[in-house]
């Protein structure tokens, strides 16, 4: 990652015009990404010139770390079969890319999936997507009514110092830009007017303004103890079988869930198989199927998996697995929210 | 470094073990590994898949083994292969039994079916070093004699240290009366019964013990609590989790057991670490 070479973190106001501009003289270098308006919903695309960029978005169905970082679906290995088989391994991409408004929950979760990916085992397809990567994340001042961050403590401004490159504040007609890493510092070497103490106090203001517009909350204090308590509530059994369609579509948007099946595809002469990974799922019926037996063969137990992932299992990696975007809230078919099964389950404790 | 690419193996010799069951002695060009007992090697085929396969035997003579049951896509192959044939691994991955610290103690090894290939290892170990151990038992159970595996190897075994053999059925039951011992061709005696039977046979110091134990997991529930009965401590506890895996690597997440990774913080546990999980038996 970045962040090891030192670096002036410099934070400067800086027109929007001069900053898109800077943006088209890097398209040549760089393959950008960013949110794009396509008719009433925001999506992260390819972009060839700023102009396609609408960065006042609430949010987007799929997560940008989980389109060009991670993504839903790779090559890895072809195995060619003639006399005896020869593996050809597919070496990761290495192309220049930027990601531009990356929201503050997304940009967190872009940092979750690198314990997944770079922990002790690295992925090395992963890697060096991240490393080529620029990530221009965007405090977010567009809260939607399924957002829940401010309760997680991963929004609606960016708190992380490292592990992306520049953090952008909506100021009017120019951003705040501050820069976290050399590779930003040199890139966007620009003019503009050096951010001080009374900038800071206005990047306040503005997020304390956010702040208000929550409407979600989750409480996070003694969480884990709550769930642990509550393996067996029957929040779970009915809230699974009267709603829960084991759709997948909470997994396929949360920005954090790396789960991947690998799969080998053989051409129609069986001359080559391919070995791909893709996004897999844990509500699907047979994730977690062996020999004999299903360890989720329920529902209930498919759907608890997802929720205690995200709000429980922290021994894992010492942090919560949502991000409190709320995608698994708004593209679930039947409504299903993992906030208000929290507090039906905190509410059956308080009764008793 | 790229941890899912596979490396090709070939079978040196092949042995049919039991019912469905193989040994696969494999030899890859440069052995790229040393294992662990109780770890493991994603096995298989391109265009078939991997499937996680633990050593039956550690690397000797640039040879280890897998011993392997035809039970789906990719395990099914590999029972179609012959001698000299290529499949391909890759591995060794995650942590076995903890084999330092079973050293002065009392060691009971409780297997049932297949779970004595992962234990085979040990085995072999304490054999080797026969000295570094305490009194060691094992306990193994099978659903009847034609299931039973590595029966050749039982009388080198128990010139080392006691086994106590169990069978859920008799094959061929040939008369009515119900019996609580058979004796198999070779002599060897099987009790009839469950394996949490034949806890009672073994005589041990609860605070010196240590157990490993690896088969079902509703058979390691089971077992696990007589041994919690007898007084053995739930950190002296030692079970095998099977879990799905698809990568072996902490990163496809079909392995998790509660926000574990079954193949990287196991798949052996102590038994205190993993009692009571949800979607699990223990
Ligand atoms: C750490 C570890 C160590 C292991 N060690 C060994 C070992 O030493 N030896 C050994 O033999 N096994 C071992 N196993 C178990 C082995 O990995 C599994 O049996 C594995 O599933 C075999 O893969 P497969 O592709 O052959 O079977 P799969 O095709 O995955 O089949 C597994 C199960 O799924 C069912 N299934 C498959 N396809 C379908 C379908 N289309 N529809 C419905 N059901 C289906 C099968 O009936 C079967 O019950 C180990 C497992 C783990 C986790
Ligand atoms: S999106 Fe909703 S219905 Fe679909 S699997 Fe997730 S919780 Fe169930
Ligand atoms: S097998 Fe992939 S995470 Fe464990």
């Amino acid at each position: 990652m970045t962040g090891e070479d030192i670096f002036r973190k410099f934070k400067k106001l800086i027109p929007k015009e001069s900053f898109f501009s800077r943006l088209d003289s890097l398209a040549k270098k760089y393959r950008l990404f960013g949110p794009v308006n396509i008719k009433n919903q925001t999506a992260f695309r390819e972009i060839h010139t700023s102009k396609e960029l609408f960065m006042e978005y609430k949010s987007t169905m799929l997560s940008p770390g989980k389109l060009f970082i991670f993504r839903p679906k790779e090559e890895l290995f072809r195995f060619h079969k003639n006399e005896g088989i020869k593996i050809e391994e597919l070496p990761p991409v290495s192309e220049q890319q930027i990601i531009i408004g990356v929201h503050p929950c997304d940009t967190n979760a872009i940092l979750y999936l690198d314990r997944t990916f770079m922990g002790i085992y690295k992925d090395p397809y992963y890697e060096a997507r991240r490393k080529n990567t620029m990530i221009i994340s965007l405090n977010c001042t567009n809260v939607s009514p399924n957002c829940f961050c401010s309760s997680v403590g991963s929004g609606p401004f960016l708190k992380a110092e490292k592990g992306y490159d520049m953090l952008l504040t909506d100021f009017g007609d120019r951003y705040l830009m501050e820069i976290k890493s050399k590779r930003a510092e040199e890139l966007f070497n620009m003019k503009g007017k050096k951010a001080g103490k009374e900038e800071m106090e206005i990047k306040r203001d503005i997020e304390n303004s956010v702040l208000e517009a929550f409407t979600k909350t989750i409480a996070v204090e003694g969480l884990d103890e709550l769930f642990l308590r509550n393996m067996d509530h029957p929040v779970w059994q009915h809230t699974a079988e009267e709603r829960c369609l084991s759709c997948s579509n909470c997994v396929l948007v949360c920005p954090t869930c790396f789960c991947y099946d690998l799969i080998d595809e053989s051409s129609m002469d069986m001359k080559m198989t391919r070995r791909i990974r893709q996004l897999d799922a844990c509500q699907d019926m047979r994730f977690a199927e062996v020999y004999g037996g299903n360890f989720r063969q329920r529902r209930a137990a498919r759907l608890r998996q997802f929720v205690t992932h995200k709000l429980n299992q922290t021994v894992q990696y010492g942090v919560y697995g949502t991000v409190g975007c709320g995608r698994c809230i708004t593209w679930c078919p039947t409504g299903i929210d993992l906030t208000e099964m929290a507090i039906e389950i905190r509410r059956s404790e308080k009764d008793m | 470094m790229n941890r899912l690419k596979p490396v090709k193996a070939r079978i040196q010799a092949l042995k049919k073990q039991a019912h469905e069951v193989k040994t696969y002695t494999l030899t890859t060009e440069n052995l790229p590994f040393s294992a662990l007992p109780g770890q493991f090697n994603m096995v298989g085929f391109p265009g078939v898949g991997e499937a996680p396969i633990s050593f039956s035997a550690l690397v000797r003579e640039n040879c280890f083994e897998h011993t392997i049951r035809s039970a789906g896509r990719v395990t099914a192959y590999l029972d179609g292969l012959k001698e000299g044939d290529e499949l391909f691994i890759r591995g060794p991955y995650g942590k076995g039994w903890p084999l330092r610290q079973a050293e002065g103690k009392t060691v009971l090894l409780i297997a049932g079916g297949l779970g004595i290939a992962p234990l085979r290892p040990v085995i072999q170990g304490i054999l080797e070093k026969r000295g570094l151990f305490d009194k060691v038992y094992l306990i193994y159970g099978a659903k009847n004699e034609k299931h039973m595996l590595f029966t050749d190897e039982f009388q080198t075994w128990e010139e080392e240290f006691p086994l106590f053999l169990a069978l859920d059925e008799i094959s061929n039951p040939d008369s009515g009366s119900p019996r609580m011992k058979v004796r198999d061709k070779r002599g060897w005696e099987y009790h009839i019964g469950l394996v949490t039977d034949m806890l009672d046979k073994v005589k041990i110091y609860p605070q010196r013990t240590i157990a490993f134990v690896c088969g079902p997991e509703i058979m390691m529930r089971f077992v696990c609590r007589g041994l919690l009965l007898m007084g053995i401590e739930s950190s002296s506890l030692y079970v095998s989790l099977e879990r799905r895996m698809k990568c072996g690597i902490a990163h496809c997440g079909h392995c998790q057991h509660y926000g574990l990774f079954v193949c990287k913080d196991g798949p052996v546990f102590s038994y205190k670490q993993v009692r009571g999980l949800p979607d699990g038996l223990l």
